[in-house]
């Protein structure tokens, strides 16, 4: 809850040095806000609120908060570059992407499904309109129209499957809804109804296989640096509030939606990986492989502690950033994937963080994404046997998606260029490259 | 219960209400052609689940799904402002509230 706050505040304050048209100051107080909300996470832990029924208290670990301060820190610097184009409006674009970050901390891991209804909603309303920020674009703008339809329609259908619940079980306090569970009304016909609906909305906000279709037309709309925020933090809070929700409050019906849930994982992982395989827009193919990557986390519904999660969605998100930040260094906007021809040449930072970024996304062995998916399937394997086969094979598929995309980008030039990256997009290639390797280590 | 009955319902009437306007709210978004309409599709459903809402308060006879109906309108009102001004923006770049002419993003 400190952390909350003290974005939430680090918003406000960069909105008010935003009056005087200074990038750099609206920034540093946003830099500042993260790293603060980060801190306060880290030393505080839980926090007991006084108004005890109602915003009881967020048991959000304190690793997800931090995690979730750090990858928006990555989105933004990584984006800067494109948000002081309009210096008018840089320290809004700042201000709404704290204020989502706010509704990502509070869905992240819920304590009651009126607080994460409303989470959901802080974290979606600033995006739709962050993703139609090019105004002059009829692309950007057909994205945010079809961002904002698609997200509201799953938001009313997740609404309409946390009213059903309440009917079946009188509370919204998911540990009072678990205890009624329990005792045998998930059995109920409007019990089961609505944790189908909830299942539908999370599919929706996170992207999976049957409810995928708006991914790829969003993400090619959006700029770059709205896709850094977009691709990663909505994708992690809502894996992470899929299975609070799910693999701790549903667990008595467990044999109920796992085969859903199994089929979602394997359709969205050969969907996703073989869809990849012809697209010629770069934006489109980061979406169909977090549309695979989507299917991958499920995998921890499947596991008793899902633990697990935390470190695949960790090398998810840096490689993520580190392959749209050299996508943005290529040239303000581009999406051609012809365009990557020779990028790992133009620039040496480039040329390793984007080997480092595909090998981790293709699971190759040190790197971070082999241990994240490794952990994950092992620990789902004995739950999930036939499952994890199939996930293992369209890995496999994967991998050559990403092996692709390297080998253009290592093809080499016939004429050397030379590009210039900015200090702060130096800085997001390094870490993202150095949580790539050092991931080995932490283990 | 007892509340619903005294009105001489039952709680059936209230959910096949609430499941009718949310059925027509769905259908709705997805075959509309009209952004305007789309938007009031979306705040039909919305307005579907308060009345769940509304209704199993009344059953569970406590007010917390009420409060819950609080928090759904201010959603409702939030999204249809950013809604609004996407439709607007929208349409000073193709001239058009339909949503078909929407279609250049492709492979």
């Amino acid at each position: 809850m400190d952390s909350i706050v003290i974005i939430f505040i680090a918003g406000l304050i960069g909105l008010f040095a935003g009056m005087r048209k200074q990038t750099t100051l609206s920034l540093i107080v946003a830099i500042l806000g993260l790293i603060g909300g980060g801190l306060a996470a880290y030393f505080r832990g839980t926090y007991i609120s006084p108004i005890q029924s109602y915003a009881a208290q967020v048991p959000t670990p304190p690793m997800v908060i931090l995690l979730l301060c750090g990858v928006t820190l990555l989105a933004i610097l990584g984006g800067y570059q494109r948000y002081k184009q309009d210096p008018e409006h840089t320290s809004d674009y700042f201000a709404l992407i704290l204020f989502s970050l706010c509704g990502a901390i509070l869905m992240a891991v819920p304590s009651d499904l009126m607080l994460f209804f409303i989470g959901l909603e802080i974290l979606s309303i600033p995006i739709y309109v962050l993703v139609g920020i090019e105004k002059g674009s009829s692309l950007s703008a057909e994205a945010a129209i079809k961002y904002f339809f698609t997200g509201s329609f799953a938001s009313a259908i997740m609404l309409f499957g946390i009213a059903l619940l309440y009917g079946a079980t009188g509370s919204f306090q998911l540990v009072e809804i678990q205890s009624n569970l329990a005792i045998g009304i998930w059995q109920s016909p409007m019990a089961m109804i609505g944790s189908l609906f909830i299942l539908a909305g999370f599919a929706f906000k996170i992207g999976a296989v049957p409810f995928h279709f708006w991914g790829p037309d969003v993400y090619q709309g959006a700029s770059n640096a709205v896709l850094m925020y977009m691709s990663t933090v909505v994708k992690i809070a809502g894996i992470y509030a899929v299975i609070y929700v799910f693999a701790m409050v549903f667990r008595d019906s467990y044999f109920f939606w796992i085969d859903l849930v199994s089929l979602i994982i394997v359709a969205s992982i050969f969907y996703g990986y073989i869809t990849a395989w012809k697209q010629t827009s770069f934006r489109r193919l980061i979406a169909y492989s977090s549309i695979a990557n989507a299917g991958l986390m499920l995998f921890s519904l499947a596991d008793a502690n899902n633990t697990n999660v935390f470190f695949f969605v960790l090398a998810y998100a840096v490689s993520s950033i580190a392959l749209v930040v050299s996508n943005q260094a290529n040239g303000e906007n581009s999406d051609e994937l012809s365009a990557w021809e020779g990028l790992a040449w133009k620039h040496p930072l480039l040329g390793v963080s984007i080997v480092l970024a595909l090998f981790s996304l293709a699971g190759i062995p040190p790197m971070a994404g082999f241990f994240g998916k490794f952990f994950l399937l092992w620990a789902a394997a004995p739950n999930l046997p036939y499952t994890t086969i199939l996930a293992l094979i369209g890995s496999v598929i994967g991998a050559f998606v990403y092996l692709r995309l390297l080998l253009l980008a290592l093809k080499k030039p016939s004429v050397s260029i030379r590009i210039e990256l900015p200090i702060e997009q130096s800085i997001v290639l390094i870490i993202c490259s150095v949580l790539t390797i050092g991931a080995i280590f932490i283990i | 219960m007892q509340a619903a009955n005294s009105i001489g319902t039952s709680l059936d009437f209230f959910l096949f209400v609430a499941f009718a306007l949310f059925t027509i709210g769905a259908i709705g978004a997805m075959t509309r052609k009209n952004m305007i309409v789309l938007l009031m599709c979306i705040e039909l459903m919305l307005n579907a689940v308060n009345l769940l809402l509304v209704t199993f308060s009344t059953y569970y006879g406590s007010g917390d799904a009420q409060i819950f109906v609080f928090f759904t309108m201010v959603v409702a009102a939030a999204e249809a402002t950013v809604g609004l001004s996407i439709i607007i923006m929208a349409y000073r770049n193709l001239k058009s509230i339909d949503i078909d002419m929407f279609n250049q993003l492709k492979n």
